[in-house]
Parts: C-alpha cells; structure tokens; sequence
C-alpha cells in the first residue's frame, strides 16, 4: 500500500451538489411575450364597447325605427336594421353587455360550485365518494340541453340573474370531477393532514391548502366556463327559452333569425353572430394560456 | 371455458341492476321536478275551459290526469303505469305521450347515429393525421382551427349554412327530414340530412379529436413505440397496430361519454333546421309546459346514454382486460 496522493480525489462535504448548467432565468419580458395578445386586445376593445355603450350608440337601443324595418348597413344605421326596426349596432353593444355579465356570472357561479362539490367529494371516505361521484354521472347522463329545457320550462321568464342561475346548475360538473380528482392526489399529503390535526375546519382547508394547489389544473375550464355559458345564453335565448326578446343579449337578437331567414337580411345574422364568434374565440385562447403544459418528453414515433 | 361464460354473465346481470337503480334514481329526480315546477298542469290540458268548472269536475279533472294524492302516491301511480308502458297523456296534444314521440324517434336516430359515426370517424382520421406530424405546420393549423370551430355555436352555424346553401345558392332545403309525400325517399332524405349533419360534424369533431390525439401523443412517448422503431416499423404502422390499441378503450370510453354531448346537439341542428325528431318536440314541451312529454323525453335519452355507457363498459372489458383490476375508470380529467 502506498501513499495515497490526496490531489486524485475529490473530497465531497454534506453540501456537495450536482453540477447543473445554470438555466437562463425568465425575465418578465419573457413571460409577457407568451401572452394572446391579439386576443386581449380583441377581447378588451370589445368589453370597453359594451361597457361605454351609452357613449359610442348612434341610435337609442329602445327605440323601434317603424319606418326603416330590415334597413341593409348603410351611413345612418352601421350595421343595419332587424325586423322590428331596431339599429343593429346600437343593440349589438347593449346586448354584448347581457352576454358578458352572463358571462362572467355564470363563471363565478360553476366556480364557487364546482369547487365546493369537489373539494367535499375529494375529502370524504370512499363510499361518500362513490356516492357523491354517482349522483354527478347521473346528472351528466342527461343532455345538457335537455336540463335545461327543464329548468327553464319550470321557471318561467327568465331574467340576467336567473339565466346566469340555470346555466351554472347545468354546468358544473366537469369542474366538480377535475378538482375531485385532484384533492384525491394531494389529500394524503402531510400538510393536510397537519391541518386537519390543528383542527381547521373545511372552509380553511379548502381556501388555504386545497385552493392554491389546485388552481393550476382548473384554469383552463374556469375561464372556458365563461365562453360556455355565453354559448349556453344565447343558444337558449334563440330556442326562445331563455332571456325574452325586450332584454338585450347576442342571443336574443338572434332569436329573430328565423324572420332572416325568411326576408334573406343577412347582416342580421351575421353581424350579432360574429362578435358572437369572436368573443368565444378570444376568451379561449385566453384560456388555452393557461393550460397545462402537456408531456415535454421525446416522441418517440 | 364454463367458468368464464358465468363470470361474463354475472357482470351483465349486475350492470343490469345497475342500470335499473340508475333509472329508478332518474325518474325520481324528474318527476318531483316536474311537478314542482309552477304551470298547472290542468290550465295546460283544458286551457280556458278551467276557468268555467265547478269545483267537484275540476277535482273529477285532476283524479283522471292522476294529479290528487300526496306527492310519493303521484309518483308510485306514475311508475306503475310507465312500468306497463303508459307515459300519461301529452297535455297538448290530448294524446298519450308514447304516441307523439314514437314516429319522431325514427328520424332522431336516423340524424343522431349517422352524425355520431361521422363524428367518430373524422375525428380518429385527423388525430391520427395530426399525431404522425407533431408540431408541424399541419399540425398546428388543424389544432388552432379546431379549437375555434369548436366554439362557434352550433345553432348560428346552422343558420349562416341555411341563408348561404339554402336561401342564396337554393341547394339543400332548409327545413324538414323529406319532402311531402317522399318520406320514403332515401336520396331525398339524404338532401335534408346533409346541412344539419355538417353543422354537428364540424361542432363536434375537434372536441373529440383533440382529445385522442393527446392520448394518442401520450401513447407515442412509451417505450414499446421506441422498440416498435428499433424493429424497423413504419410510423403508420406503429400508430395504427400498436398505439392504437392501447388508446382503443379510452375511444371507447369516450365514444359512452360522448352520447350525452352528441344528443344535445342534434336537438339543437333539429330545432334550427326544423327537423322532425325529438330534440325539437323537446323545446317545444318546454314552451308550452307539457311535463308528461318532457318526462318521457328525458326518460328516453337517460336510458339510451346509460345503456350505452354500461355497452361502453362491458365492451373495454371483453377488448382490454387490464380494465377489471381499475374497474374501468381509465379516463381520469
């Protein structure tokens, strides 16, 4: 055995660590540059409109123009005029404001919902679970339309608030079943489980633990919630189930496309149509930002 | 081989029980709803003529609609009857409500199938297109539009196909499933069922297939894919004989879980194209308040989505055997 020559070895402390090539940190700009921007600029110009309408409306939305009835866009009436002589780019504005707070309360509705059902479902023992998890699959067994039809034919006219009402009870289940399965994976951690010993009730569990860590996976189907129940408005308006034809909204205009059709006025379909379209489209690349980046392993095909 | 026969049999016997609770549970849910609900069901039956009643016809009236008694009583005689095949009358059309729908359900099927087949059909064919070339120019063209075809809405597509195909070029009609007199017609039924077949294929295809092909993109990331390659394989066949049959029950699954989907937009095409089906004798239920019609519709489709889900079921047993250990709860989100 002879000396050892201390100089071939590497001595390794308790702090020793990998070397791994330093990662380029994200700037803010970075980050920034990732954003829909075409679609925040659409979405926004289109918000402000319906929320400035009292100020770029050339015509009074109430008013019915009797003697211009199915006018085409011209300098006078921007967009036209429907059947009922009402100006098209005036109502398009109003109505946009229907449809977005529908919206928007639709969205807060499905989430407060959702998450509650979920969370309460994700905690419980295993036949709660089974239980809780049938009684979702038996709802979600019956067209979404068809529950609708139901409620709506139950409650009679509807107003912004009851419709908002309606299509958050038909839609919230598939929010219910993804925060269902995510508590599932991280109930057992030691953390909850902490909680729970110190004794914190299910309300402080849900916002100070469950909430944050789930908040990644349900992104993508809370914001999507908003262009769903937009969808959900007008498709019920234009059945003529949903918001009468007094109360403005994208769906409500377009209840009178049947008389369109009928006359062949096509912008009366289109235009309310498109930023229809638009908007939805908009919201959900918005919501695709915050989708969850899928497996970033090789392809191996 | 006797042993195995049983097992089978006794798995169908108790989805059949399953199926029985789930329809049990389902017409419960409907029938407090209907009832519940405000609209006298009388005022619907007679209309005006209620308001020139004596007392003793009005209560003679709700005994023959079967609307005295206690709530639970209500429903045990509703069941009764429903179990011998007695839906009650259709408060509208004075008729029983089996009568009203029975010659709808024909056409229903006829549009709701072919449109689900399509569906299907296109769906695999561009996920497999699109899985082949991941992240290429096609790729990404397919996945963008995809997603904002999926978002327009189904009734104002119909519309805008009804003023352009229809009322502008005079191609297709734009209401009804034949012409007067031709409902035997197959090439004139053909012409009725392509717009409203095209609005459901183009709502519903990206939705779905997006989805296999993420399942499909996963599959494509296991190592078996790599030894298939090291083989010498051809990428096609990789995906067709060996990717495929692994995301074969998940297609599955998701063809069960699609029926629901697929059923609410052939009542939407039905109303807009003015279709004669059931979806559209829904929306109108709806509007006049006629609960009898409504509870047998929404009992019919029920049965139909749980039998198929139950089918789903039994079928990525027989087809993956993998599934009886996780009890078929392979699609997860």
């Amino acid at each position: 055995m002879g000396e050892v020559d201390e100089s071939m070895f590497e001595l390794v402390g308790l702090d020793y660590k990998d070397w791994t090539p330093q990662e380029k940190k994200k700037t803010l700009r970075d980050e920034l540059k990732k954003l829909p921007w075409i679609s925040i600029a659409i979405l926004s110009v289109i918000i402000l409109g319906c929320v400035f309408a009292d100020f770029i409306c050339t015509h009074n939305p109430s008013i019915y123009y009797l003697d211009h009835l199915n006018e085409a866009p011209s300098s006078e009436f921007f967009f036209g005029t429907d059947s009922l002589g009402r100006d098209l780019y005036s109502i398009i504005w109003y109505g946009g404001r229907t449809s977005l707070m529908v919206g928007f309360i639709g969205m807060i509705l499905v989430t407060v919902i959702g998450i509650t059902y979920g969370c309460i479902n994700g905690l419980v023992n295993n036949t709660g679970d089974i239980v809780l998890q049938r009684f979702v699959e038996l709802f979600h067994s019956i067209p979404t339309i068809l529950l609708a039809l139901l409620l709506t034919a139950a409650t009679g006219t509807q107003n912004v608030l009851s419709i908002s009402v309606i299509i958050a009870i038909i839609s919230w289940f598939a929010l219910a079943r993804i925060v269902r399965s995510e508590v599932r994976q991280i109930r057992n951690n030691d953390y909850i489980l902490a909680a729970k010993i110190t004794g914190s009730n299910f309300w402080h569990l849900v916002t100070v633990h469950l909430l944050p860590n789930i908040i990644p996976a349900i992104m993508f189907v809370v914001i999507s919630s908003i262009s769903t129940c937009i969808t959900m408005e007008s498709t019920l308006s234009f059945l003529g189930l949903g918001l009468p034809l007094d109360i403005l909204s994208w769906g409500s205009i377009l209840s009178l496309a049947n008389r369109a059709l009928l006359l062949n006025t096509w912008w009366v379909i289109v235009i309310p149509g498109l930023f229809l379209v638009v908007t939805l489209c908009c919201i959900t690349s918005i919501a695709n930002y915050f989708r969850k980046e899928t497996n970033k392993k090789p392809n191996r095909l | 081989m006797e042993l195995k026969r049983n097992y089978f049999l006794e798995k169908l016997l108790k989805n059949m029980l399953l199926f029985c609770v789930a329809m049990f549970l389902l017409s419960i849910i409907v029938f407090v709803f209907a009832r519940l609900a405000p609209g006298d069901p009388l005022q619907a039956f007679y209309g005006d003529a209620i308001d020139t009643m004596t007392q003793v016809e009005l209560a003679a009236a709700s005994a023959r609609l079967g609307l005295d008694g206690p709530l639970y009583v209500q429903y045990l005689d509703w069941l009764m009857n429903a179990l011998s095949g007695n839906f009650g009358l259709s408060l509208q059309y004075k008729i029983p409500a089996m009568d009203v729908i029975s010659p709808l359900i024909v056409n229903t099927l006829i549009l709701g199938i072919t449109a689900y087949l399509l569906v299907f059909f296109f769906a695999i064919i561009l996920a497999v297109a699109c899985a082949l070339r991941e992240d290429s120019l096609f790729d990404r063209i397919v996945c963008k539009i995809g997603t904002a075809v999926y978002f327009i809405p189904a009734f104002w597509l119909g519309l805008v196909l009804i003023l352009i195909f229809s009322v502008n070029l005079n191609w297709f009609p734009s209401s009804g499933a034949y012409d007067f007199g031709m409902s035997g017609n197959i090439l004139n039924r053909i012409q009725h069922l392509i717009l409203p077949l095209t609005v459901m294929i183009v709502t519903h295809v990206w939705y779905y297939g997006y989805m296999i092909r993420n399942k499909l993109l996963d599959e494509n990331r296991k190592d078996y894919v790599l030894l298939a390659k090291a083989k010498g394989l051809t990428k096609r066949a990789i995906l067709w004989k060996h990717s495929m049959r692994n995301v074969a029950p998940t297609i599955i699954n998701l063809m069960a879980i699609s029926v629901p989907h697929v059923l609410s937009g052939t009542a939407i095409a039905e109303v807009v194209f003015n279709y004669p089906g059931i979806g559209n004798m829904a929306v109108t239920a709806a509007k006049i308040h006629d609960y009898n019609l409504m509870m047998l519709l929404v009992i019919i489709m029920g049965a139909l989505v749980i039998s198929c889900s139950i089918a789903a079921y039994m079928t990525n047993e027989i087809i993956d055997p993998r599934m009886k250990d996780t009890g078929g709860t392979l699609w997860e989100k």
